[in-house]
């Protein structure tokens, strides 16, 4: 199963036949007046053509394997969640000290001082941006 | 004698005190942030974006493009200096690479900058003749010609930017149905938004990228682990004499093949470097050296990179239709500041349109005094270690992103778009065509729409038509020229081995 262009197939049709069950909720009117949905199903039919297409050339083509590692893109999507919803409920002071903390999870060295470093510059970055370009962030 | 009236003019509103300091930050910053590991020119701008928001639209659009460039310019130095390639340098890391290891470090990165100068000049003239008159041409394109333009641009961006058709145009199609969520402009209906009133409007051009290029590479350099030397040779820049008079005809000829490879859809910087160094390696007097550190296998890709990059503007300012990826990404920019790129910018706004014409050179002109003089203080970029880079780079995507709409929702939005990217670069799947795509997309629907509502639903406009049955062609000969060459090379594997299968990448 852990088959690279097997799952390239699979990820198109999968990601295509979402968007056509959707298309087809709306209006698809005729190819006179094509309705809102004639378009995006047009467009994701072939698409799943595509993929199955795709996925069934897997059959003759080398097997190469997907590298996924769950790890890193977890840690990373995992502090950037954290960052908006301290930056939304307490300041984003908090925010960026957060992303910093735990996003270096991911690194290869764990070190709470040099964090603490990176937390300040970035904090002092945010302050410049806000005072000096006007990019209204909610420091405190 | 117009075209000197006209850049006269454009300098006149370039050589503001702003937006001389707006080209000169431009250049430098994206320099900087070009040179970071895993950032390459679309990462690039789509962080700085936000940087702009604050800045007249003017000065904005100049500091964009001057954005662009140095994230040019930081991506060849990376790639001399440390072999480091983004999508935008793979060309100078042969000659490049091998003259640092040589220890003419210096003089490669003279060459590049002088070469990317020349190549600059050469090009804006090319422009400023062009573009008007392209703009011309376009008011002879109706909704089909559109549509098959844009299908034109797909199929060339696939082919050249990934080098697997199918993979391209698949990644095409999931960027246009990404851009079909949010209000259909038609009739009103909201589409795909799940009922979450953000997604009215649409994703945003920032998060997409963001999430695709930033997030996604950071993820993927995480995984690979790798711990970059930094370069730490010396810097000799300046050259001799007959080293330098071999730039000139090296370079000369990378300006005319990156300025005319630039306006043609799909072309742009890549294909332009590739095709230079091609040519120097046939015509040039000194081709025997070429790959190992000659100094002509480095001005030649180096002028047409920078020559391409200024042309490929031609064909968004003066049709509006964007022709590779980071001109979609300019596009995006454009529409962000009230800017409709199009056959009508020049007449309506001759000021950004001249203006930024002229600030390109000017850019040039800093590229090479403040960027060449000071490329040794930059590379000390690389001794900060990534594990202090990448929170870094994470914050600056996070500010772009929420600076774009004061919205921490979009941060979730990007996170996504992330989650998919990497899954994609997993996947193998190149998402440069997806951004071509997604910004595309609501511009080929409502062409395609309208063509179909002027012919009344017969398919025959698109093919009767001149310029888009003509386009039409082109794209059929390519697709049918693809697939002969994916089946001889099945037949060959099959004599060969035997078995049927054919390498992974082959299309």
């Amino acid at each position: 199963m852990n088959n690279r262009n097997l799952l390239k197939g699979i990820f198109l049709a999968v990601f295509a036949l979402i968007f056509a069950l959707g298309a087809l909720k709306y209006n698809t009117g005729t190819v006179q007046r094509p309705g809102p949905g004639f378009f995006p199903f047009m467009v994701s039919s072939l698409l799943f053509v595509l993929g199955v297409a795709m996925a069934a050339r897997a059959h003759f083509t080398k097997r190469v394997p997907m590298e996924f590692t769950v790890k890193n893109i977890a840690i990373v999507l995992g502090s950037l969640a954290g960052f908006a919803l301290l930056s939304e409920y307490v300041n984003m002071i908090a925010g960026i000290t957060f992303l910093v903390f735990a996003s270096t999870f991911a690194g290869t060295r764990y070190s709470w001082r040099r964090n603490l470093a990176i937390s300040a510059v970035l904090v002092g970055i945010a302050f410049v941006f806000q005072k000096g370009l006007g990019l209204q962030l909610p420091l405190y | 004698m117009d075209i000197i009236n006209n850049l006269m003019f454009g300098f006149s509103h370039a050589l503001t005190m702003h937006n001389l300091m707006y080209v000169a930050i431009g250049c430098f910053v994206g320099t900087i942030v070009g040179l970071l590991p895993g950032l390459g020119p679309l990462a690039t701008i789509s962080l700085l974006l936000p940087l702009t928001f604050s800045i007249p639209t003017g000065g904005a659009l100049i500091m964009l493009a001057g954005i662009y460039y140095g994230a040019q310019y930081g991506d060849s130095v990376s790639a001399i200096t440390m072999k480091i390639p983004h999508a935008s340098s793979i060309v100078a890391c042969i000659d490049g690479y091998q003259m640092t290891l040589n220890g003419q470090t210096g003089l490669a990165l003279f060459t590049a900058g002088v070469s990317s100068f020349i190549g600059g000049t050469v090009a804006i003239f090319v422009l400023a003749a062009l573009a008007p008159a392209l703009g011309e041409v376009a008011l002879l394109f109706g909704p089909a010609d559109y549509t098959a333009l844009m299908l034109f641009g797909f199929v060339c961006v696939s082919f050249v930017t990934t080098g697997s058709l199918l993979d391209g145009l698949a990644m095409c199609m999931v960027g246009v149905l990404l851009g079909q969520i949010g209000t259909d402009v038609n009739s009103g209906v909201a589409r795909y938004t799940m009922g979450i009133p953000q997604l009215l409007d649409g994703i945003g051009l920032v998060s997409i990228a963001l999430g695709c290029f930033g997030i996604a590479e950071i993820s993927k350099n995480l995984d690979n682990r790798e711990e970059r030397t930094p370069f730490s040779g010396k810097i000799k820049l300046m050259p001799t004499w007959p080293q330098f008079k071999r730039i000139i005809p090296s370079a000369l000829r990378g300006s005319v093949v990156g300025s005319f490879l630039g306006i043609l859809p799909g072309g742009g910087p890549v294909i332009a470097q590739f095709a230079a160094y091609a040519i120097d390696r046939k015509f040039s007097k000194h081709r025997d050296q070429i790959g190992k550190g000659a100094i002509e296998g480095v001005a030649g890709q180096a002028a047409a990179d920078e020559a391409a990059a200024r042309t490929s503007f031609i064909p968004l300012m003066s049709i509006g239709i964007p022709e590779n990826a980071v001109m979609a990404l300019m596009m995006g920019a454009f529409i962000i500041k009230g800017i409709q790129p199009g056959p009508n910018m020049i007449a309506s706004h001759p000021d950004l349109f001249w203006g930024l014409v002229a600030s390109m050179w000017i850019g040039n002109c800093f590229l090479l005094l403040l960027n060449v003089p000071l490329v040794r203080y930059l590379l000390s970029i690389f001794k900060i270690p990534y594990n202090v880079l990448f929170p870094a780079i994470l914050f600056f995507c996070c500010v772009g992103t929420y600076s774009v709409n004061n919205s921490l929702q979009d941060v979730f939005t990007t996170a996504a778009f992330g989650l998919m990217g990497y899954i994609m670069l997993r996947l193998s799947l190149d998402p440069a065509p997806l951004m071509l795509g997604f910004i595309l997309g609501p511009m080929l629907e409502e062409n395609f729409r309208r063509s179909l509502l002027l012919s009344r639903g017969s398919f025959t406009i698109f093919v009767t038509r001149p310029i888009a049955g003509t386009l039409m062609a082109l794209i059929a000969i390519f697709v049918v020229w693809n697939f002969i060459v994916f089946v001889r090379q099945v037949r060959r594997n099959r004599a060969t081995n035997g078995n049927g299968t054919v390498p992974a990448e082959a299309d």
